[in-house]
């Protein structure tokens, strides 16, 4: 499902990959991890085309990266459900609202936005704060907002950048457990994280990330 | 089509909710369209009465004394097949003194004194509205001055020349006023949309990143810069419509002369005021958006 073959990457000089490999299948529940600032970030925007690789290819969801045209990259993106680290809410408008934008990208019809996004504030069990603003909810509702926007449209591939950043345990195993129920309905699922204590013992797949490599693979 | 909707109802909503801006932006473009559509008026006024002058204008084009009946005849058929000439008027040698006589009023009798009719006859040519410019004109003198039986051609062509140069600098002045005034739509236009745009970029980047198209993000600026212009426009026809019945009603009492030289502004004024602002704004909101990269 997501396909890394010799992918390198610098920012003016600065080497961020250097030919890294990796594969994860359909269906999978993998983990991104290493040291702050190894490239956890910019190897997840690598998948969803907000930067692109100096060599290598990349192949998602069936769709090669490098041949990809400006014009069709929403597309890809309408596959790939992104859990952003700084959440990228829009604070105009309400819970209900925020979700219901990605579907009205898909362009369909308002009953069934209105349908798709009420079962999946309900499975992120944020329904009763669907006329909620989200400056009036906490990091954690906030978090579980973003996931419900990145999911309402069913995509093939869902990443999420550190999302337990800044939660409280508790809240944190919430998001988790979030996470592997859409992963049980078949959507491939990439963590980028440093809190090892994530993926310790959950008998997932762990990408290491270390000096612009992949350090190694392990099952957590 | 669901896309457009939801494209208006963000448009109408950032319409609403930047509801100062945009209607300074919408007094602005409408002020230009006004003082642009007055300028306009005022060229179609003078230009009508500069088409009344015209129609009077005529070459009189003097004969030679010796020419038969039949010449003359044979001259007129030949200026009325002219397509160039609308109207042939022939002024015999005794109309001519008559009218001369009409002219002297009590003086007329001091061309009593004279033996014979010293004054020719000719014909009177209105030319095309189209050929009325000086060289035209002048051409036309100079080729009929050439017709055997034609002893001179004679037009006011100090006046002709000065009518012309009034038209053209009309007709300059309101191409580039109306050029700068179309270029400032298109500059106010831009940098409202432009405000919005950055004051929304987040929102762009979110919309970007949940793989909105370029076109579903571009929609409702276009349709704000559009709705601008045509708002603009109408406001700005509106009170063309209101200062033009002003004067027509209300100047007349002060100056009655008025009535003969003013026009009713034509319909295509109104109905393209509108249209200008509405093209002028979409460019300007589209330049604003310009590329979306992803």
């Amino acid at each position: 499902m997501i396909q890394f073959s010799n992918v390198s990457k610098s920012y003016d000089g600065d080497v961020v990959f250097n030919d890294i490999t990796f594969n994860i299948e359909k269906g999978d529940l993998a983990y991104i991890t290493g040291p702050s600032g190894v490239g956890k970030t910019t190897l997840l925007k690598l998948i969803y085309c907000a930067e692109h690789p100096d060599n290598g290819q990349i192949v998602v969801a069936g769709w090669d990266l490098n041949k990809l045209k400006q014009n069709t990259i929403p597309f890809l993106r309408r596959n790939v459900g992104i859990v952003f680290q700084d959440f990228r809410l829009l604070f105009n408008m309400t819970v209900f609202d925020n979700v219901a934008l990605a579907l009205k990208i898909h362009n369909l019809h308002p009953k069934e936005i209105k349908g798709s996004v009420n079962e999946v504030l309900k499975e992120v069990r944020l329904k009763h704060k669907e006329h909620v603003f989200p400056q009036h909810l906490s990091g954690g509702e906030q978090q579980r907002i973003v996931i419900a926007r990145a999911m309402v449209s069913k995509p093939t591939v869902l990443l999420a950048d550190e999302p337990t950043g800044n939660l409280d345990s508790e809240t944190a195993d919430t998001i988790i457990k979030l996470f592997r129920e859409i992963n049980a309905r078949g959507t491939t699922v990439l963590i980028a994280t440093h809190h090892s204590e994530l993926f310790h013992g959950t008998g997932r797949r762990v990408i290491f990330l270390n000096d612009t490599r992949v350090e190694k693979e392990t099952i957590g | 089509m669901r896309a457009l909707i939801y494209s208006f109802q963000t448009a109408f909503k950032s319409i609403w909710h930047e509801k100062w801006i945009n209607l300074l932006t919408v007094l602005s473009v409408s002020i230009g369209l006004l003082i642009l559509s007055s300028f306009l008026t005022v060229t179609l006024n003078v230009d009508s009465v500069l088409d009344r002058w015209a129609k009077s204008f005529g070459l009189v084009v003097y004969l030679d004394e010796t020419l038969s009946k039949k010449a003359e005849n044979t001259l007129k058929d030949f200026f009325q097949e002219d397509t160039d000439i609308l109207e042939v008027i022939y002024i015999s040698r005794e109309q001519a003194v008559n009218e001369f006589r009409e002219t002297l009023g009590p003086n007329a009798s001091i061309l009593d004194e004279l033996n014979e009719n010293p004054l020719p006859s000719s014909f009177e040519l209105k030319l095309k509205r189209e050929l009325l410019d000086t060289a035209s004109v002048k051409k036309k003198a100079a080729q009929i001055e050439q017709m055997t039986g034609v002893e001179e051609v004679q037009y006011g062509e100090k006046w002709l020349s000065s009518l012309n140069s009034l038209s053209e600098i009309l007709q300059i002045s309101a191409m580039f006023l109306g050029l700068a005034i179309l270029i400032a739509i298109i500059f106010i236009t831009y940098n409202t949309i432009k405000i919005f745009f950055y004051r929304r970029k987040d929102e762009i980047e979110t919309l970007k990143l949940l793989g909105a198209t370029k076109g579903f993000i571009r929609m409702p600026f276009l349709i704000e810069g559009l709705f601008i212009g045509i708002l603009g426009g109408i406001i700005g026809a509106l009170a063309l419509f209101g200062i033009h019945s002003l004067i027509v009603f209300k100047g007349v009492e002060f100056m009655p002369s008025i009535k003969t030289i003013i026009i009713s502004v034509p319909l295509q004024i109104y109905i393209s005021v509108p249209v200008a602002g509405a093209i002028m704004s979409f460019i300007g909101s589209f330049i604003a958006v310009g590329k979306i990269k992803y």
